[in-house]
């Protein structure tokens, strides 16, 4: 608890919008083979609504989100607001769907604990219970 | 056949989507509504043309618009959507832009039918949503090429990762009968036998798009069949020929985009070859660089458009008689209707993501032709117009 307290204090503190090299991120998943491993690309795809190799399914943060920020930068490799720009030409030409968002981590986390297939991303200092799976850390 | 099963498939859509209602209490996540918006004002610095509609006075009312949509789920598998836009323009049609079902059996596979936006360019089934894109207003020079922008058909999505690469295949068939606007005229159309083919590969930051597009036009020109039969009688058939306004129409779309977090290059280059002498052949293509710095996004742009008619030499001898001096001097004058026009357009502009779903934008274009206005086109020369004119636009993109 004291972690996520911590961790809480350090985000809303945090009003920069370009995270330092520090701050890592896990791509943690409820998958029943413990093996997968995915690469950025992969990662990028799914969250990005493109197709991986499994059958996923993505579970995003809220824009003003400090971890999806970093995601962002790191993973995706594109601004918010090209993000927003993509997913809307997505959905009004009945593309593709933007993933589900959860208010915080800890909602994230308990989705994922629930729902098999079920993959999403995180700070990396954050605690994984046994039952999911790291499939991707980026430093 | 076709013509029968595509409005009945209409037909039973929106059946399914007024029924919702009903059910909506039941299971309330399986039904969204969203939808998008644009208010738009614009300002052409040039007494003597129109462009875009917009002339020497500050008017909202071109391109704004509204636009709703409608998703319903039935099951893992299947949704209906439908689209309804309501434009200021006089010269879109509001009304029902989208209309179709979805089977998506996974992640790979889409197949949707119904009445959708054909797909021809990367932004032609999201023309509307200004949200989606960094312009105020789409190159012009490009995108005002397509005079149809709708089919009742189907069309398949099948996409695939291959190591870092993704990799799309998308095709559609249908046909397309409704009227459109072309300058101040309205025709009634028909494209049959209407279908497209395209694949885009998507690798890291850059991403590639090749497409086909082929359609058999009949286009509603009373006077130009009147005079090519007259022509006929006369057996100047290579002129009435050139004036038989149906007949094949093809596309030939390349594109190449790159975009990370500080820049953006987007491209597109299209062939048009129109077989019949009264549709052209058209070459055009834009490019676009944009710097990031969130949350503003600023580009500048250039697009050209090259648009030529081939005609053929008038086989009508002058100084016969005075009954073939009138159809000589007639059948030049309808030439004179069909132009070959050069035009482009620079611009440079600004967007800013104000808020995650509303972006505020400014764009300065500065629109020339190199030769006579056909007046066919978003430019229209009002008489006099030196081939130069400057527009600026103010705008809101929103989406909910």
């Amino acid at each position: 608890m004291a972690k996520y307290l911590i961790l809480f204090i350090f985000s809303s503190l945090s009003f920069v919008y370009n995270a330092s090299a520090s701050e890592g991120i896990i791509v943690v998943a409820n998958t029943a083979d413990k093996s997968i491993k995915l690469n950025r690309q992969q990662v990028r795809n799914l969250f990005m609504g493109g197709a991986v190799p499994y059958e996923l399914e993505a579970i995003s943060l809220p824009s003003d989100n400090q971890t999806r920020v970093l995601f962002n930068t790191k993973v995706v490799g594109l601004t918010e607001s090209r993000i927003q720009s993509y997913w809307a030409q997505m959905r009004f030409t009945g593309r593709k769907r933007a993933p589900k968002e959860m208010d915080s981590e800890n909602l994230v986390l308990e989705y994922l604990k629930n729902n098999e297939g079920a993959v999403g991303y995180l700070p990396a200092g954050i605690s994984v219970p046994d039952s999911l799976t790291v499939v991707y850390t980026i430093q | 056949m076709i013509r029968r099963i595509f409005p009945l498939i209409s037909a039973s859509c929106i059946i399914l989507l007024s029924c919702i209602h009903a059910v909506q209490a039941e299971d309330e996540d399986k039904l969204e509504f969203s939808g998008f918006a644009r208010v738009i004002m614009g300002y052409l610095d040039d007494k003597n043309a129109e462009y875009v509609e917009y002339d020497n006075s500050v008017s909202f009312d071109h391109q704004s618009l509204l636009g709703l949509q409608a998703d319903y789920q039935f099951n893992q598998d299947f949704s209906v959507t439908g689209q309804v836009v309501g434009h200021t323009a006089t010269q879109r049609a509001s009304g029902l832009e989208w209309l179709y079902l979805t089977y998506k059996p996974n992640n790979s596979l889409q197949i949707k039918l119904g009445k959708q936006r054909v797909p021809f360019f990367n932004y032609s089934d999201s023309l509307d949503v200004g949200f989606a894109y960094p312009w105020l207003t789409l190159p012009q020079q490009f995108y005002d090429t397509a005079f149809f922008s709708t089919f009742e058909g189907v069309l398949a999505n099948y996409e695939f990762s291959l190591d870092d690469w993704v990799i799309s295949y998308e095709g559609y068939w249908g046909y397309f009968d409704d009227e459109f606007y072309s300058g101040s005229r309205t025709i009634d159309t028909k494209v049959t036998g209407l279908f497209g083919l395209s694949t885009t590969l998507v690798y890291k930051h850059l991403s590639l798009r090749a497409s086909y597009n082929q359609g058999d036009v009949q286009l509603e020109l009373p006077e130009a069949t009147q005079l090519a039969e007259l022509l006929d009688q006369f057996g100047f058939s290579n002129n009435a020929n050139w004036l038989n306004p149906d007949g094949p129409l093809q596309f030939y779309q390349l594109s190449a985009n790159y975009e990370d977090l500080d820049y953006f290059v987007r491209s597109e280059a299209v062939k048009i070859v129109g077989k019949s002498g009264l549709i052209p052949d058209v070459n055009s293509y834009y490019i676009t660089a944009g710097y990031n710095f969130y949350p503003y996004t600023a580009y500048i742009s250039y697009s050209t458009r090259d648009v030529e008619f081939r005609h053929i030499p008038n086989e009508i001898p002058y100084g016969v008689s005075d009954q073939l001096d009138v159809l000589a001097a007639t059948y030049d004058f309808v030439l004179s209707q069909f132009l070959d026009e050069k035009t482009n357009g620079s611009k440079i502009g600004i967007r800013w993501d104000w808020r995650s779903n509303v972006a505020l934008k400014a764009e300065v274009t500065l629109v020339r032709a190199d030769s006579k206005v056909s007046n066919d086109s978003a430019l229209q020369d009002l008489g006099n117009f030196d081939g130069r004119a400057v527009l600026y636009q103010l705008g809101i993109d929103w989406v909910f």
